[in-house]
């Protein structure tokens, strides 16, 4: 019996029609995810195989989690047949025993929920066989990571989320509260997950995803490439629990459908109501029966009162329309179903409100443009879900209600009836927006911030999201109608959101045919909407008569009454395609060809479109021909003067500059090349005995020198350069040049001497399939010529700068030097700036309507240069600059300028940057930064941006690298290790703790994502991850060896030898000869260690015990594990024997200000040189936690085992 | 008056192959006419297309002046329409639902309220006019169904297999409903039930296999057979005999007896008594005698 309900329920499954659709999907989806970059799932990048385990295992998982939903589809259709069929008085009666009955049919359900991962799989296995696939990314077939999904993570989830849908169709009798349940619980998940998503709750929020995913995170994410390409998962403690609990849950939901379930037939038919209106409808209807006995009780039917005919009907059209769509709203705002998806994305809101912005853990102030981030990020994927399935709802709706014969023989225009549900899902999607924005100014309030920009919301949503989302439910509607088919018009709908990114990652860019597309808009707080408004209004417009013309086919094709043939449907169109439907289509057709011209003339002819990979052969020919000339003996630049105009309003710039070149090099220079920006537009280049002689588009030119330059001369060389924007771009808009908070850099625009390497093409896929040799990042650190250049720019040593810069009134203009003198000409504000010193060529003018705050430091001028409402970490900023002098100049060296400026520009770009006595530094990170003075945990970025960037006034700016491997550790590892200690004398060690967690997270997830190899910090080719996380954590764990007075000593007499130099430049072997020289007898590896090799522990505390002795003290036993690993530029690692110092750690009781762990009772530095070694410690209090390394200065993949509590031992 | 239903030539053929409608011409004055045919028929294809809902083949249909298949919208105007089966919006009231249609039908504002009341006394749905539609009973459901078709005047009203399910008082009631229909407009009554037409309709059509057997008014139909029709009670195994030798046009059960009638010019055999001819044996001799003929 039980085989026979399994067969028959396998049976009606397969041919439901979502079988077939979930299945297609998801081959679809898999099948994109493996072989383009245009679906991302799993994560497969850089060196990573396509079809790598770590890949697979991802890419399964992801897919089972969105299986939910056809989970859902089959399990409550296995439960709710019989009753929509109205057969469950058939089945209910018949002798079948409940257990085969429900396990019969939640087997059938399953296997088949099981069988749309068949499409899955093979959408992989197809895909990585697929011939555009580069070899080198597809490893060989193996099938243990499909297994290891399958058995972890599929079958688990969909036992799960099947046994919960079982008990919730069981229990409700209702499909929408099956899927309503199951949206319930994707909110609490997706809640659960941001709340949790800090870096110090992570292991909770692990346990609590039902989906395995957390679990599977935690356990991956210091993979590297290697690992990714080989390692399986393996199956213990976090996620093994996990899976259990999971299935445990799974067993617990099924037996509650089982003891809940009866064959009793419900009553409720067709429709989960609420327990309250029920008992309402209950109370007023008084029953059918009722009222129909008092009517057969003797009444007489009432003759037909006169109503007076009306020969004229008042069929305006108008009054139905509103009529009609007011229903249609009410039929969309009072189902379940929409309150649910609703509800779901304001907590997904909430939720990801509180992981906005935040960075080492520090929230920032709520101002609304990150409110609106928040809801295009959360929310509009719930407004996507709403247009895409009401659609259909709306367009299906009188013929589920089997109401369509009485509504479309009434004698109403056919657009009444189309046009009420268009303008229902217009009004939706606003009601939806409106939601949202209120659900902002909630969380903005909540957190006690009331500036509400309503301005910002209003146009925000409407440009972002409101116009878009009209567009595609006009879409939609049209698909519905057009296919007549409900599922047809899912797919096709789905298919339409899919080709935006697919035809984007093939380098189909335009927004032209992208329908409902429109060029990316960011807002900033100093800079507004800018100039991204423009090509909006006009993309939404040019996108609205399309919009139009698909309502023109709407009302040809929409069905009143029995769909009929194609070619009845083709006839009816052409009785309807009157006069006015054809000058109206007429019209729109005009608009949009209008509209489209004039965008195309803006996109394509004002400026150029460049797709990406157009772009990318430009950078791929620039390379290949211009390469031979990188090491061709050039002139070097001396001294630059520029006068530079800045037209905000315009957004655009005129520079004349003047080089002085002199030649540098042992040969006679008889040609000068020169790299050109190619948006720059070239007024003239000219000096005495120029003659241009290849002028390349790719901006390259070569000039013959009349007479050669020889070794030692100098001469001059004038340019007039203009950076122009005319009209509106397709994407990539210049967002250096804008009308509030232009920052734009020399080396961006200017002129610059020979072959600029920055224009390289990085990732060594696309360099394959360009045909270019691999890339060399950086020239070797032994590479001897190439110490010639120092790595900030590779065409001047130290230069000599004077500016003057204009710009519109009521903005300031700012460049690196001291003002020497401002006026007004013209209508225009001047600004005359003259360094007193050389300095390094890389130079930015910027200009801004700011506020300025004012203060000193000795004889050193401290200025901030800010947006007006963005007051609140001024004088944070101000204090870390105080701090950073006197920690900078008493330990290293003088400050070699006489003033510090920070400068704000808007967040289009994100990060803070040191030039010479300026620090322009982005609105994103630390101007709304949301530091409260009593939350002492929380760690105090802005200080620790403001101390990096004052730091490199001396690492960069005195002790320049040279262009070789290794460069940054001087500039950025330094200013890291200067910050950090600037830091640790103001907030203390506990605080520099916490902040090194989030370092070496940092650097262990970011190994993954390595595109070339992993280098040792003294080799890192402006790896981030190496030189700013991975160099914090060398540079305190090296503190730790040394002593800090003892190591700055020698990185002064280092900054003293290497300070200002001339080439040949510093190198990072050089540097590491100071570090040697104060290292204490016997610590000479763990240079070693630290900044020649890859090294990762593994430490472990594997026991401790503790007994008091007669003395009154406790002795401490521990037992600790400790092993060691060198790991190759894949992440390939080899264990190497241990022979260290290591901390070794006992705790006491908590207190405040001690570190988490306890009061500290002992922390020494022990020598480790086994594998297991057993420790005695004496300690004076009652110890609580013991541990090897607890505060984690090596770098050990697996922190959270170093430190455990102690059991009490024998004697105690 | 005027406004004269005419059906030429209509046919229609469905993708499946189903010839639902084959030249069908009728020629449909005011007053209730009834469609009668069995279950597949073509009566509702025939409807629909009346009703602006449905494209024929080819044909034609004309409503007065107006050509029904182009001019719909000014056919709506003048259309009242139940068809056969209808379903509600969930969660809306009668009223709410009644007040709704009225004013798709361009009922003008001010007598909006008046229109809706006014029907639905008419119907006797007042007392439940808050309750939601989907919790009423089948009657009530039909009641409300004639209700709608009655708003904005119609001088047309189309109403498809409205009795089919209801309880014999409910019958009775929808019947007085539609006898209180003005008799200057055209009704067309389509069911399977021959006391539909009986009862109701002064001009009648029998359709079947989307083909029109018999036109023409109820008594008229009734007297052609007059005296011709014979029953008699016979046993279960001698029917067939009686079929192979008889012109046998229905056989129904009485009292757990099977009677026979049968078409004769004379009295057929003994045991035969001739009967009181009904519509019901106009009704299946007409079928019959096309099932023969095909």
């Amino acid at each position: 019996m039980l085989a026979e309900i399994l067969r028959f329920e396998l049976r009606c499954q397969l041919r439901q029609p979502v079988f077939l659709l979930a299945g297609a999907f998801f081959f679809l989806t898999t099948f994109l995810a493996v072989t383009t970059d245009a679906v991302v799932i799993g994560g497969s990048i850089g060196n990573v195989d396509r079809n790598a385990p770590f890949v697979i295992l991802r890419l399964l998982l992801v897919m089972s989690i969105i299986g939910v939903f056809a989970t859902t589809a089959f399990v409550a259709n296995s439960v709710l047949r019989d009753q929509e069929t109205g057969t469950q008085e058939l089945f209910f009666s018949t002798p079948i025993r409940k257990r085969d009955y429900l396990i019969g049919r939640f087997a059938g359900a399953f296997i088949v929920a099981l069988a749309v991962f068949v499409p899955v799989v093979l959408g992989v296995l197809l895909g990585s066989l697929m011939p555009w696939l580069e070899p080198e990314r597809v490893g060989p077939f193996r099938a243990a990571p499909y297994l290891q999904a399958l058995a972890i993570f599929i079958v688990p989830n969909l036992l799960f989320m099947g046994s919960i849908q079982f008990a919730l169709a069981t229990l409700t009798r209702s499909l929408v509260a099956t899927y309503a349940g199951v949206i319930g619980m994707f909110v609490a998940y997706g809640v659960a997950g941001s709340l949790l998503s800090d870096i110090e709750n992570e292991r909770l929020a692990s346990m609590l995803d039902p989906f395995g995913a957390g679990a599977l995170d935690i356990a991956t994410r210091y993979w590297t490439v290697a690992e990714r390409n080989t390692m399986l998962l393996p199956l213990d403690g976090d996620l093994l629990a996990n899976r259990l609990v999971v299935l445990a849950l799974a067993v617990l939901a099924f037996a509650f459908a089982y003891a809940r379930f009866s064959f009793a037939v419900d009553e409720r038919r067709g429709g989960w109501r609420w327990p309250w209106r029920r008992s309402r409808t209950r109370a007023n209807a008084g029953g059918p029966e009722a009222s129909e006995a008092a009517e057969t009780a003797g009444s007489v039917l009432p003759t037909l009162p006169a109503v007076a005919p009306h020969p004229t009907l008042a069929i305006s059209g108008l009054r139905q329309f509103v009529h009609r769509a007011r229903m249609e709203i009410a039929g969309v705002l009072r189902s379940t179903g929409f309150l649910v998806i609703l509800a779901f994305g304001v907590l997904n809101m909430i939720g990801n409100s509180f992981a906005v912005d935040r960075l080492f853990g520090t929230a920032v102030h709520p101002v609304t443009h990150l409110m609106v981030n928040i809801l295009q990020g959360a929310f509009l994927i719930v407004v996507l879900v709403i247009v895409t399935v009401y659609s259909g709802e709306l367009v299906w709706r009188e013929r589920t209600a089997r109401i369509h014969e009485v509504i479309d023989a009434l004698p109403v225009p056919n657009w009444v009836l189309w046009g009420a549900k268009v303008a229902a899902l217009a009004i939706v999607v606003a009601a939806m927006l409106g939601t949202a924005i209120l659900t902002g100014m909630g969380i903005q309030a909540s957190r006690g911030y009331y500036a509400f920009e309503i301005g910002v919301y209003l146009r925000g949503m409407l440009v972002l999201a409101g116009i878009p989302f009209t567009l595609a439910a006009v879409l939609a509607v049209f698909l519905q109608v057009v296919t007549n088919h409900r599922y047809a018009g899912y797919l096709l709908m789905i298919l339409y959101f899919l080709s935006g990114p697919v035809l984007s990652a093939w380098d189909f860019n335009h927004n032209l045919y992208q329908y409902a597309q429109a060029p990316s808009a960011r807002y900033s707080d100093m800079n507004g909407f800018g100039h991204f408004v423009e090509p909006l209004v006009w993309f939404s417009v040019y996108w609205a008569f399309a919009a139009g013309m698909l309502t023109v086919a709407i009302h040809l094709l929409w069905v009143r009454g029995v769909a009929g043939s194609l070619r009845d449907r083709l006839r009816l169109a052409r009785q309807r395609f009157t006069r006015p439907v054809g000058s109206v289509l007429a019209m729109l057709a005009l608009g949009f060809v209008g509209t489209g011209s004039y965008i195309f003339y803006n996109t394509n002819v004002l400026n150029e479109y460049i797709p990406g990979d157009m772009r990318e052969a430009r950078q791929a020919r620039y390379e290949q021909r211009y390469k031979q000339y990188e090491d061709l003996p050039q002139p070097k630049v001396t001294a630059l003067y520029a006068e530079v105009d800045i037209y905000p309003e315009r957004r655009a710039v005129d520079i004349r500059g003047r080089y002085s070149l002199r030649n540098k090099t042992g040969f006679a220079v008889g040609e000068l090349h020169l790299s050109v920006n190619p948006q720059v537009t070239v007024r003239s280049i000219d000096a005495p005995g120029l003659r241009l002689r290849l002028d390349d588009p790719l901006g390259y030119r070569i000039y013959d020198l009349d007479a050669p330059l020889a070794p030692g001369d100098s001469m001059e060389l004038a340019f007039d350069v203009a950076i122009e924007t005319p009209g509106f771009v397709n994407h990539g808009s210049n967002t250096s040049v804008v009308r509030n908070g232009t920052f734009f850099h020399n080396v961006a625009y200017f002129p610059r001497i020979g072959y600029s390497r920055r224009a390289e093409l990085n990732d060594p896929n696309d360099r394959r399939r360009l045909g270019l040799v691999p890339i060399q990042r950086m020239p070797s650190i032994d590479d001897a010529a190439a110490r010639e250049n120092h790595y900030i720019t590779s065409e001047s040593d130290w230069i000599d700068f004077e500016t003057i810069v204009s710009t519109s009134p009521d903005q300031i203009a700012l460049a690196p030097g001291y003002l020497q003198r401002e006026w007004t000409e013209d209508g225009r504000r001047y600004f005359h700036y003259k360094m007193d010193a050389p300095i390094l060529g890389l130079v930015a003018w910027l200009s801004a309507d700011w506020e300025v705050a004012r203060d000193r430091w000795n004889d050193v001028a401290i200025e901030v240069y800010h947006h007006g409402t963005h007051r609140y970490n001024v004088d944070r900023m101000i204090d870390a600059v105080k701090k950073s002098l006197d920690y900078l100049t008493s330990e290293f060296a003088p400050y070699q300028h006489r003033q510090v400026r920070i400068v704000e520009f808007p967040r289009y770009r994100g990060f803070a940057q040191s030039l010479p006595n300026t620090i322009p530094y982005s609105e994103s990170i630390g101007f709304i930064a949301r530091l409260d003075e009593d939350d002492e945990e929380a760690i105090d970025y802005v200080f620790y941006v403001t101390a990096h960037e004052v730091a490199h006034q001396w690492w960069a700016h005195q002790v320049v690298s040279a262009n070789v491997q290794g460069a940054t550790v001087m500039s950025e590892t330094m200013s890291q290790y200067a910050a950090l200690m600037i830091m640790e004398r103001e907030y203390g060690p506990e605080q520099m703790r916490r902040f090194l967690k989030y370092e070496l997270d940092s650097y262990l997830s970011a190994r993954g994502g390595e595109l070339i190899e992993e280098l040792p910090l003294l080799l890192v080719e402006n790896q981030g991850y190496i030189h700013y996380r991975k160099g914090s954590l060398v540079m305190y764990a090296l503190r730790d060896h040394v002593g800090e007075e003892a190591l700055n000593a020698a990185l002064k007499r280092y900054v003293e030898a290497v300070g200002f130099q001339e080439p040949p430049y510093t190198y990072s072997r050089e540097f590491l000869s100071f570090v040697r020289e104060a290292l204490p007898a016997g610590m000479e590896s763990i240079v070693e260690d630290l900044f020649e090799t890859i090294t990762l522990y593994d430490n472990r505390l594997v026991e401790a015990t503790y007994e008091r002795s007669s003395d009154g003290t406790w002795v401490v036993n521990l037992q600790v594990e400790s092993r060691k690993f060198r790991a190759d530029g894949e992440g390939a690692e080899t264990e190497i024997p241990v022979d260290d110092w290591i901390d070794i750690a006992v705790f006491g009781e908590r207190e405040p200000g001690s570190s988490p762990d306890g009061k500290v009772l002992a922390l020494e530095k022990r020598k480790i040189d086994a594998a297991e070694t057993v420790f005695e410690i004496v300690v004076d209090e009652e110890p609580r936690l013991a541990g090897i390394d607890p505060f984690t200065k090596l770098i050990d993949r697996n922190p959270d085992n170093n430190v455990a509590s102690l059991s009490a031992g024998d004697g105690s | 008056m005027d406004r004269v239903l005419t059906v030429e030539h209509l046919s229609k053929t469905y993708p499946n192959g189903v010839r639902a409608l084959n030249d069908v011409s009728l020629e449909i004055p005011t007053g209730m006419f009834g469609l009668l045919g069995p279950n597949g028929a073509g009566k509702s294809t025939l409807m629909r297309i009346v009703a602006t809902l449905q494209e024929p083949d080819g044909g034609s249909v004309t409503l007065g002046e107006l050509d029904v298949l182009r001019e719909k919208d000014q056919v709506r105007r003048l259309l009242g329409y139940l068809p056969q089966e209808f379903g509600v919006y969930p969660r809306l009231s009668a009223q709410a639902m009644m007040t709704h249609l009225a004013v798709l039908k361009g009922v003008p504002p001010d007598e909006l309220k008046e229109t809706v009341d006014a029907r639905l006394r008419q119907t006797n749905l007042w007392d439940d006019r808050k309750r939601r539609l989907d919790t009423f009973s089948g009657g009530m459901k039909q009641r409300f169904g004639i209700a709608q078709a009655l708003l904005g005047d119609p001088k047309l009203i189309i109403v498809d297999e409205p009795t089919a399910g209801l309880d014999p008082t409910e019958r009775l009631r929808f019947h007085n409903l539609l006898s209180q229909i003005g008799e200057n407009i055209v009704v067309i009554l389509s069911t399977h039930i021959v006391e539909d037409v009986s009862d109701l309709c002064s001009r009648m059509a029998i359709i079947s296999k989307g083909e029109v057997l018999l036109t023409g008014d109820p008594a008229g139909a009734i007297e052609r057979l007059d005296g011709r029709i014979w029953s008699r009670i016979v046993e279960r195994g001698e029917l067939a005999g009686y079929e192979r030798d008889h012109h046998v046009i229905s056989t129904r059960l009485s009292g757990g007896r099977t009677v026979i009638h049968v078409y004769a010019d004379a009295r057929p055999a003994d045991g035969f008594e001739r009967v009181r001819t009904e519509l019901t044996d106009v009704y299946f001799s007409t079928l019959k005698r096309a099932g023969a003929a095909a």
